[in-house]
């Protein structure tokens, strides 16, 4: 329980940092934070980790957007939303992989294998750069 | 995120290569890394349309010979990568 509530302080105190450096704009996105305590009788697997729920800030949104148009060769009037699936845009699964490798680039952050295949719209990319981003400050 | 149609273990394989090759890409000169990316995606994209998905050998071999190369390619001593194509006779 010590080390969970630990983690949970640093949250709070990385929250301000960030919105000083709006350039950095590392975690603005966190909305709530639930922690798994074995006391509520929850599996005490569960104790040692907490999820973190992240709405994607529009301008990750924005930037997903423009890269999977750049990498789809759409043109610039072409409407997307976060909802946007990548296959209904013409993109096959090798595209998906090229989406997402270019989006490693530009956040300098690296998904998994796992990861990179749960990914289909532009939401979903956008909500998983925002928690890696999180996850590699955390570790800095 | 299960909308998604639950890709095979090979597919799984392929995408994985292809993911490896443009991270080793990554690492050549930005002129070179252009042209790579290029031909690694002609082939990928090439063998995707012709063979076909049921045969699992040939898709086996492949995938054995793009690890070769994958690690070929890696090496700090490989700089670039060229192709030619057998049997085309020049007009």
């Amino acid at each position: 329980m010590a080390t969970v509530s630990a983690a949970s302080v640093r949250f709070a105190s990385l929250k301000p940092a960030s919105r000083s450096n709006q350039a950095n704009g590392v975690t603005s996105g966190v909305m709530f934070v639930t922690i798994g305590t074995s006391k509520l009788g929850f599996p005490s697997l569960r104790s040692s980790r907490f999820r973190v729920h992240c709405a994607a800030k529009p301008e990750t949104v924005n930037k997903v957007i423009d890269i999977v148009k750049k990498q789809l060769a759409l043109s610039d009037d072409t409407s997307l939303t976060p909802e946007s699936k990548f296959s209904s845009l013409g993109a096959d699964s090798l595209d998906t992989v090229e989406i997402v490798m270019c989006l490693e680039e530009e956040f300098d952050i690296s998904v998994d294998e796992d990861n990179s295949q749960n990914i289909t719209t532009v939401q979903e990319a956008a909500d998983l750069i925002e928690k890696l981003v999180l996850q590699k400050a955390e570790a800095d | 995120m299960a909308s998604r149609t639950k890709l095979s273990g090979l597919q799984r394989q392929v995408l994985g290569l292809y993911r490896e090759f443009l991270r080793a890409a990554r690492l050549k000169e930005p002129e070179e890394r252009l042209r790579i990316e290029s031909i690694v995606s002609a082939e990928f994209r090439q063998n995707a349309m012709n063979v076909d998905r049921k045969n699992f050998l040939y898709i086996e071999y492949l995938l054995r010979r793009g690890k070769k190369q994958l690690e070929q390619l890696k090496s700090p001593d490989t700089l670039r990568l060229s192709t030619l194509e057998v049997g085309k006779t020049p007009q």
